[in-house]
C-alpha cells in the first residue's frame, strides 16, 4: 500500500467560505457561478473562477497574519465545486496562464501556521483527517479575514478594487522579507 | 483699347481721389502685401463688370465713411479713359450716405459711358460703350490674379470662343450644317432611285446593306475613340496633377510614413505598458512576493518535527538494545564446570531425556543414575532447561511479532514535509525570492513605457496638425495624395492602354473610312437604265464633294489658327525667357474641342512639370500671342493686366522679365510687389532702383500712409506714387 500524503488528503478538500461574501465579493470581481471562465475579459472580471479571489484574501490573511473564524451556522457556509487540486489549472482560459504550484505553497504555508501535534499524528495516536481539517480551519480562516478586509474597504469606497492595480498594491505594503522573522536553526551535530 | 488713364475714387483702401497714367507699353506698379494691388485690381474687376448692378458696402472706403458725420454723403467711382477710335471714358460709380450712427446708405448707382463725336461729348450706357470698345470675349484675356489663373484653356469652351471670335469659322458652321443637310437629302433620293432601278436595284441593295454596315462601325468605333481619348485625357491630367503636386505630395507621404511609424510604435508602447496586474499575482505567482519568510517558517518547523522524531526514534532503539543485551547476558553465565562447551539445547532431545530418566540410567555414557544422586538430577535440570528454552522462544518469538507490528511511528508525514522542505530550498527558494524584483522591474519597465507612449501621443499630434495644414494649404484631398504613389503607376498603365487601343482604333477607323469610300465609289458607278436615276447620282455625288470641302477648310481653319497662336506664342516665349532654357510651346486640339498648352523640347520629348517660372511665361506668351492676333485681326489693341504674376520667379529671372516686357510693343499692366526691397531689422520698404533704372516704362509704387492702427480698418490708406 502507498503511504498516504498530507497534502493530497488536503488537495481533495473544498474550503468553506461565508455566503455573505458571495454576492458583494466574489460574484463582483470573479466569475462565479456563470460558467465558461474564458469570457472574463468581455464582463470585465478581475478575476476567472471563484476560487481566484479566495486565493487572493487568503494571502491577505496570511501576509497580515489575522484569522477570522468563520459563522457557525453550516447553512451560511458553502463551497466552490471545485476541490483544490485543481485550483490553478486553467487550461482553457485566454490569455492566462496556469499556476499548479501555487497550491503547494499554500499548503506550506497551512502547515507553517497550524498548531498541529505532528509528533503525534506520526505516532498515529491523531488522525490524518483531523490534522487536515485543522489545515482547512486554518485556511478558511486567514481567507475570511482577508474577504473582510475586502468588504471594509469596498464600504469606504465602492471603486476601490477596481482601480487597476489595486489588489497588487495590498501586495506590494507588505514588506518582501517580512513576518516572523525566523532566525535560522543551529546546524544539527552530526554525531 | 489702350487704357490711358485709371481714377479711383473712395474705393476700399483708395481714400480719396487716386489717379494713374498708364503708358502704352510697361506700367508697374510695386507694392507690398496689404498695399493695395490686389484692391486696385479689383476695382478694374468692378468697373468691367457688366452683369448688372453691383454696389456693395465693402467697396467703401472705411476711412471715408468713418469721417462722415450723420447726412452727409461722398461717391466711390472707379474711372478709366482710352483711346479707342477717339478718347472715350467710362466711369462706374454710387453714392454712400451716413443715415446713423452704424448705418450708411449707398443709393445713385451709375455706369456711364462718355464718347467724343465731332467736337461734343456724349454720354451713354457705360457697359454698352465697354462691349463695344472692349468685347466681353477679349476681356477674358485681359485680367488675371496671380499665377494660376494665367492658363487661358483651363475652361472648355475657351478655344472655340477664341476660333469664333477670331477666326471666320462661325460663317462655315452654317455652310457645313447647309451642305451636310444638302448631302444627307440627296443620298436618300439617289438611293431610292437606285434600288427601284430594274437593273441595278439588286446590287443596289447590298452596297446599301454594306454600306450601312460600315458606316455603323465606324460610327461605334468614332464613339469608342472618343471614350478612349476622353480617358487618355483624364489620365494625363490626372498625372499632370499628381505631378505638379509632387513636393506636396511627397512631404504628405512623408508624412503618412512618419506617422504609422508612429502608429507602430504606440502599439507596441501600449502592449508593452498594459499589465496584467491582479491576474499576474496569480499567473506569475507574484501574490508570493512576501513569501520567502513563510518558507523559513515552514522550514524551521520541519526541521525541528524531523529532529524531534529522530531523537525520539534514538531513545527508542536504545532502550530496545538494552532489552535485548539483558537476555543475552543470562544466556552467556550459563557454563559447564570444567569450561567444556555444553551441548545444544536440543541434544538429547526432549523424549530421550524423558526414558532416561525414566530408566535411571544415563544412556549416553552408559552409567546408572538412580534418583537423587547428581547424574540424575542433572538430566532432569537438562530437560527442563529444554522446556524453558522452547517455551521461551515461543515467547521470544510472540515478542518479536509484537514488536514488529507496533513501530514508535507509524506515519511518515514527517517524511512528507521535510522532502517538501529540501524541494523548497535552493532554486526554489531564490525564485520566488526574485517575485520581488520582478515586480519592481516590471512596474519601472511599464511606468517608463507609458511615459514613452505620452510622448510618441505628443509627437502623433503635432504630425497629425501637420499633415491637416498641408492638405488645407494645398488644397488637395488626402484621397488625391494617397493616390499619389500607390496609383501613379497604375495611371500610367491605363494611360498607355488607352493610347494602344487608340492608335488600334484609329487604323481599324482608316480601313473602314477606305471600305466605305470604296462602297460609295461602287454605288456611283452604278449603271441604272433610268436617266433620271443617273442625274439623281450626280448631283449626290456634288453634294458630297461639297461637304467635305466644307468641313475639310473647318478644320483647317481651326488648326491655322492654332498654328498661328502656336507660332506667335513660341516667339513670345523666346523673348520672356532670354538667356534661359524655354523648349516649344504647342498648343493641342483635344477631343472635345478644348486645346492643351504643353511644352516640348527640341526633341520631341514633352515636358510635363515646367518650373513655376517657365510655365508662367509660356502662359503669358500664349496671353500676348492672343493679343496679338486680336491686334491683326480687329485692328485693335486690349490692356493685359497682371496681379502678381511672378511669385514663382527668382530674383535674376525677375530682372530679366521686365527687362523684356519693358520692350514688348503691348499695353500691359503689372502689379507686383517685385522690386520692392524690405529691410529685415526696420522693415523700410525701398524700391529698387538698380533695375527700374533700367527700364523705360512708367513705375508708380503704391503704400499704406504711415501711421496706422493695425486692428482698424479706417485707418488704412492707400497712396499712389509715381515713381516714374
Amino acid at each position: 500500500m502507498i503511504a498516504e500524503k498530507l497534502y493530497d488528503l488536503w488537495a481533495n478538500r473544498n474550503p468553506l467560505w461565508e455566503k455573505r461574501y458571495e454576492d458583494s465579493i466574489i460574484k463582483n470581481f470573479c466569475d462565479y457561478g456563470r460558467g465558461a471562465t474564458s469570457l472574463r475579459e468581455d464582463r470585465g472580471k478581475v478575476f476567472g473562477g471563484g476560487y481566484e479571489i479566495f486565493i487572493v484574501a487568503f494571502f491577505m490573511g496570511l501576509y497580515f497574519n489575522q484569522k477570522r473564524p468563520l459563522t457557525g451556522d453550516t447553512q451560511k457556509r458553502k463551497t466552490f465545486g471545485q476541490p483544490i487540486q485543481y485550483w490553478g489549472n486553467l487550461d482553457s482560459v485566454k490569455g492566462r496562464k496556469a499556476y499548479p504550484k501555487l497550491r503547494e505553497y499554500i499548503f506550506t504555508a497551512l502547515v507553517a501556521r497550524t498548531d498541529i501535534d505532528f509528533i503525534a499524528l506520526e505516532k498515529g495516536e491523531m488522525t490524518s483527517r483531523k490534522a487536515v481539517d485543522m489545515l482547512m480551519q486554518t485556511m478558511e480562516e486567514y481567507a475570511n479575514w482577508g474577504f473582510h478586509f475586502m468588504e471594509d474597504k469596498l464600504t469606504d469606497s465602492p471603486n476601490y478594487f477596481f482601480r487597476e492595480t489595486a489588489f497588487l498594491e495590498v501586495f506590494l505594503a507588505f514588506n518582501a522579507s517580512i513576518a516572523k522573522s525566523i532566525d535560522e536553526e543551529e546546524p544539527e551535530s552530526l554525531d | 483699347m489702350i487704357i490711358k488713364d485709371i481714377r479711383i475714387n473712395n474705393f476700399r483702401s483708395y481714400y480719396g481721389n487716386n489717379k494713374l497714367s498708364l503708358s502704352k507699353g510697361l506700367t508697374l506698379i510695386i507694392g507690398d502685401n496689404g498695399d493695395g494691388k490686389t484692391t486696385l485690381f479689383e476695382a478694374l474687376e468692378w468697373l468691367f463688370d457688366t452683369t448688372g448692378e453691383n454696389r456693395k458696402d465693402s467697396h467703401i472706403s472705411e476711412k471715408r465713411k468713418s469721417e462722415l458725420e450723420i447726412g452727409e454723403s461722398d461717391e466711390v467711382s472707379v474711372n478709366i479713359t482710352f483711346e479707342h477710335d477717339g478718347e472715350k471714358e467710362i466711369e462706374k460709380c454710387f453714392t454712400f450716405e451716413r443715415i446713423s450712427e452704424d448705418n450708411i446708405r449707398t443709393k445713385d448707382y451709375k455706369f456711364v459711358g462718355y464718347f467724343i463725336d465731332g467736337t461734343e461729348r456724349h454720354s451713354c450706357a457705360g457697359d454698352r460703350l465697354l462691349n463695344t470698345c472692349f468685347e466681353p470675349v477679349i476681356r477674358k484675356y485681359c485680367l488675371f490674379k496671380g499665377e494660376n489663373e494665367l492658363n487661358v484653356f483651363d475652361n472648355d469652351t475657351a478655344l472655340k470662343t477664341l476660333v469664333d471670335t477670331f477666326s471666320g469659322i462661325k460663317e462655315f458652321d452654317k455652310l457645313v450644317e447647309l451642305t451636310s443637310n444638302f448631302e444627307q437629302k440627296s443620298a436618300n433620293a439617289a438611293n431610292r432611285e437606285l434600288q427601284n432601278d430594274k437593273k441595278v436595284s439588286k446590287q443596289a441593295k447590298e452596297l446599301n446593306t454594306q454600306l450601312n454596315d460600315v458606316t455603323n462601325d465606324i460610327q461605334s468605333i468614332k464613339t469608342e475613340l472618343r471614350q478612349k481619348e476622353l480617358s487618355i485625357n483624364e489620365f494625363s491630367s490626372k498625372l499632370e496633377l499628381l505631378e505638379k503636386n509632387q513636393e506636396t505630395s511627397e512631404r504628405y507621404q512623408a508624412i503618412k510614413e512618419r506617422i504609422k511609424g508612429l502608429k507602430d510604435k504606440r502599439a507596441k508602447l501600449v502592449a508593452y505598458s498594459s499589465c496584467e496586474y491582479s491576474t499576474n499575482l496569480l499567473d506569475e505567482y507574484w501574490i508570493l512576493r512576501s513569501f520567502p519568510a513563510i518558507i523559513k517558517e515552514f522550514s524551521a518547523k520541519v526541521s525541528a518535527l524531523s529532529k524531534e522524531k529522530r531523537i525520539l526514534d534514538k531513545q527508542e532503539t536504545e532502550r530496545r538494545a538494552k532489552e535485548a543485551g539483558v537476555r543475552e547476558a543470562i544466556s552467556k553465565i550459563q557454563k559447564l564446570a570444567n569450561d567444556a562447551v555444553p551441548l545444544p539445547w536440543n541434544l538429547p532431545d526432549e523424549a530421550t531425556m524423558k526414558e532416561m530418566i525414566d530408566d535411571e540410567i544415563c544412556k549416553v555414557c552408559g552409567r546408572s543414575a538412580p534418583k537423587g544422586s547428581d547424574a540424575y538430577e542433572f538430566m532432569c535440570h537438562k530437560l527442563n532447561e529444554y522446556l524453558d528454552h522452547i517455551a521461551s522462544e515461543v515467547n521470544k518469538n510472540s515478542d518479536t511479532k509484537e514488536n514488529v507490528e507496533k513501530p514508535l511511528f507509524p506515519n511518515s508525514f514527517i517524511n512528507e514535509l521535510h522532502s517538501r522542505q529540501i524541494k523548497l530550498s535552493g532554486d526554489t527558494e531564490q525564485e520566488i525570492s526574485n517575485i520581488a524584483i520582478t515586480i519592481s522591474d516590471r512596474l519601472e519597465f511599464v511606468t517608463k513605457r507609458k511615459a514613452e507612449l505620452a510622448e510618441v501621443d505628443k509627437q502623433l499630434q503635432e504630425m497629425e496638425t501637420e499633415q491637416n495644414d498641408l492638405l488645407m494649404q494645398s488644397g488637395l484631398s488626402s484621397e488625391l495624395l494617397d493616390k499619389s504613389i500607390s496609383d501613379l503607376r497604375g495611371f500610367f498603365d491605363a494611360k498607355s492602354r488607352a493610347e494602344s487601343r487608340f492608335s488600334e482604333l484609329e487604323t481599324t477607323l482608316k480601313n473602314k473610312e477606305s471600305a466605305r469610300a470604296e462602297i460609295q465609289e461602287k454605288l456611283s458607278q452604278l449603271e441604272p437604265t433610268s436617266s433620271m436615276t443617273q442625274v439623281y447620282q450626280r448631283v449626290h455625288t456634288a453634294f458630297e464633294k461639297i461637304t467635305k470641302a466644307f468641313a475639310n477648310a473647318k478644320e483647317q481653319n481651326v488648326n491655322n489658327f492654332l498654328q498661328m497662336l502656336e507660332t506667335e506664342s513660341n516667339k513670345y516665349l523666346q523673348t520672356l525667357n532670354k538667356n534661359d532654357f524655354y523648349g516649344i510651346i504647342r498648343i493641342r486640339k483635344t477631343i472635345n474641342n478644348s486645346a492643351r498648352i504643353e511644352l516640348y523640347s527640341d526633341n520631341g520629348t514633352r515636358i510635363e512639370n515646367p518650373n513655376g517660372a517657365l510655365k508662367t511665361t509660356m502662359y503669358m506668351s500664349v496671353l500676348f500671342a492672343i493679343s496679338q492676333i486680336t491686334t491683326l485681326k480687329r485692328e485693335q489693341d486690349y490692356p493685359l493686366i497682371f496681379d502678381a504674376p511672378t511669385s514663382s520667379f527668382g530674383g535674376f529671372k525677375e530682372d530679366t522679365f521686365y527687362n523684356v516686357i519693358d520692350t514688348i510693343d503691348k499695353q500691359c499692366v503689372i502689379v507686383t510687389k517685385d522690386l520692392l526691397n524690405i529691410d529685415k531689422t526696420t522693415g523700410r520698404k525701398s524700391l529698387d532702383f538698380d533695375t527700374i533704372n533700367k527700364l523705360s516704362c512708367s513705375v508708380y509704387q503704391i503704400e499704406k500712409v504711415e501711421p496706422f492702427n493695425d486692428k482698424d480698418l479706417s485707418t488704412i490708406q492707400t497712396v499712389v506714387k509715381q515713381v516714374r
